[in-house]
């Protein structure tokens, strides 16, 4: 039995290598993994609308989307280069080019953090962003409360006051009334004589959050007395069918940004309290945004991987084209999500 | 089998790179020459599809592979499309829009908002527009 030398080989399947074949089929399920979700940011942002796509409300930068654009361009056609080097066994460009993709992952996320600090910044985050002036009106009052929140838990942790930390009407009692309040025994004088100065500040803190809330509560003017006797005084004035004028978040805002200019705890809700700025959709937005650029830069996380496993080999060889290529094809898919992230997230407005 | 899946095929990648930066390009000036949306939407997805093919035939050789492509990814671009097609008519075309709140119950405080921020001036307190409803 002797085969003839010139017989071609038989083989069966596909005539690329197995590798190859497999990283296909898993970019098979990854164009359905990223479809599910650009389809239905599509189909979503088609039955929403008033989608926000003004970059005031949606703090979209196109020059970031841009300028990553380019980067993972550029990147692709690194990669594409190393293969090439590596299939002509010219492992040294090979490695700088691999290396180059590396960086420009790098300065990929790096530009994709900054996007995210900006819009966290801005508090441009799912759940977090009032649709309506009364959601607006109701964050600014929950934000301020923290803040009065906060300062009290100073007083509690250092032990001047005895209420429970939750308890924040017990708490501004006390606060109240710390000024003309006798030194506990285990509290150093300065401590409580800090404390005792601070307290008038943070109990008008207090009293006008709560005027806020009295107010946020039962949806009236700032400009009626929020104190009850005071309403009911003022309700019995009323004539029949007349009410209160209601809250408005114009009125709200001048508000707060008195409260901003003080000169004890302003720089407190300056930075706790977010300008009252309803975004329609807004929430749907920031999930479909962060929902598709997060996974998106999880696979950048993977190829660097990919990319930083070949360059920690001391040597290079060909056995390594293989795998060299089936990262690229994994890398070129990343561009090419991108490529539609692109248009869809920064440019398209309707 | 490792030596036919690394032919060469004289690929121009340079000039594939610059194709598409040019195309990146002109995105972006389609964007700030702020054209009527329908018409930026064709043009920018029509560049994104531009890219996408050449990322695909040339940067991931698909130009130079054999029919199997097709049997790969065909089925996956239909299942990929259809979850789209299956949620458009209840999503994309009604989106429960007409007893939406913010269509609805939100509309007058929205509107108020937009008329407050947008004007020359926050209006007083006392004249705040009857439509700004608590209850959302």
């Amino acid at each position: 039995m002797s085969h003839s030398p010139k017989a071609p080989a038989l083989r069966m399947g596909i005539p690329i290598p197995n590798s190859k074949l497999g990283m296909w089929l898993f970019l098979g399920t990854e164009i359905m993994f990223f479809t599910a979700f650009i389809g239905s940011y599509i189909v979503l942002r088609l039955g929403s609308p008033g989608w926000p796509t003004d970059s005031k409300d949606t703090h979209i930068n196109v020059l970031f989307g841009g300028v990553n654009t380019f980067v993972l361009i550029v990147s692709s056609y690194f990669v594409v280069v190393a293969h090439e080097a590596m299939a002509q066994k010219k492992y040294a460009k090979a490695r700088s080019y691999l290396g180059l993709t590396l960086l420009l992952a790098f300065v990929f996320l790096g530009i994709k953090a900054l996007e995210y600090k900006g819009k966290i910044d801005h508090d441009i985050l799912p759940g977090r962003i009032p649709e309506t002036a009364t959601q607006a009106i109701a964050k600014a009052d929950r934000q301020l409360e923290a803040i009065v929140r906060s300062r009290f838990s100073e007083y509690s942790a250092v032990g001047v006051v005895n209420a429970n930390p939750g308890d924040i009407l017990g708490l501004s009692t006390e606060i109240a009334g710390l000024p003309k309040a006798n030194k506990p025994k285990d509290i150093d004088a300065g401590t409580f004589k800090l404390f005792q100065d601070r307290a008038p500040v943070d109990a008008k803190l207090y009293s006008e959050w709560l005027n806020l809330h009295q107010h946020v509560v039962a949806n009236v003017s700032l400009s009626v007395p929020a104190v009850p006797a005071d309403y009911l005084t003022a309700r019995a004035s009323l004539k029949e069918g007349e009410k209160f004028p209601e809250l408005g978040i114009a009125e709200v805002q001048d508000y707060i940004n008195k409260l901003k200019t003080n000169e004890q705890f302003g720089a407190d809700v300056s930075k706790g309290v977010f300008e009252l700025h309803p975004i329609v959709y807004g929430n749907i937005f920031a999930s479909t945004y962060f929902l598709m650029t997060g996974f998106h830069a999880i696979h950048v996380i993977v190829g660097m991987i990919l990319f930083a496993v070949v360059l920690m080999q001391k040597n290079l060889d060909g056995t390594w084209t293989d795998f060299v290529e089936n990262s690229g094809l994994y890398w070129h898919f990343v561009d090419l999500v991108w490529i539609f992230l692109f248009p869809l997230l920064y440019i398209v407005k309707w | 089998m490792s030596h036919e899946s690394h032919e060469t095929h004289h690929v121009n990648y340079l000039g594939v790179f610059f194709v598409l930066c040019i195309c990146t390009a002109l995105s972006v000036a389609f964007d700030l020459l702020h054209f009527p949306a329908p018409v930026t939407i064709v043009l920018v997805l029509a560049v994104a599809c531009a890219k996408a093919m050449c990322v695909m035939m040339f940067f991931m050789h698909l130009k130079f592979e054999g029919n199997w492509k097709f049997v790969l990814l065909a089925p996956t671009t239909i299942l990929a499309i259809g979850l789209p097609l299956a949620l458009f008519p209840d999503i994309g075309r009604s989106y429960y829009t007409n007893v939406a709140p913010q269509v609805t119950t939100w509309k007058d405080e929205v509107e108020a908002y937009n008329k407050s921020h947008h004007g020359e001036e926050h209006p007083e307190p006392t004249e705040t527009p009857a439509g700004e409803k608590q209850g959302g």
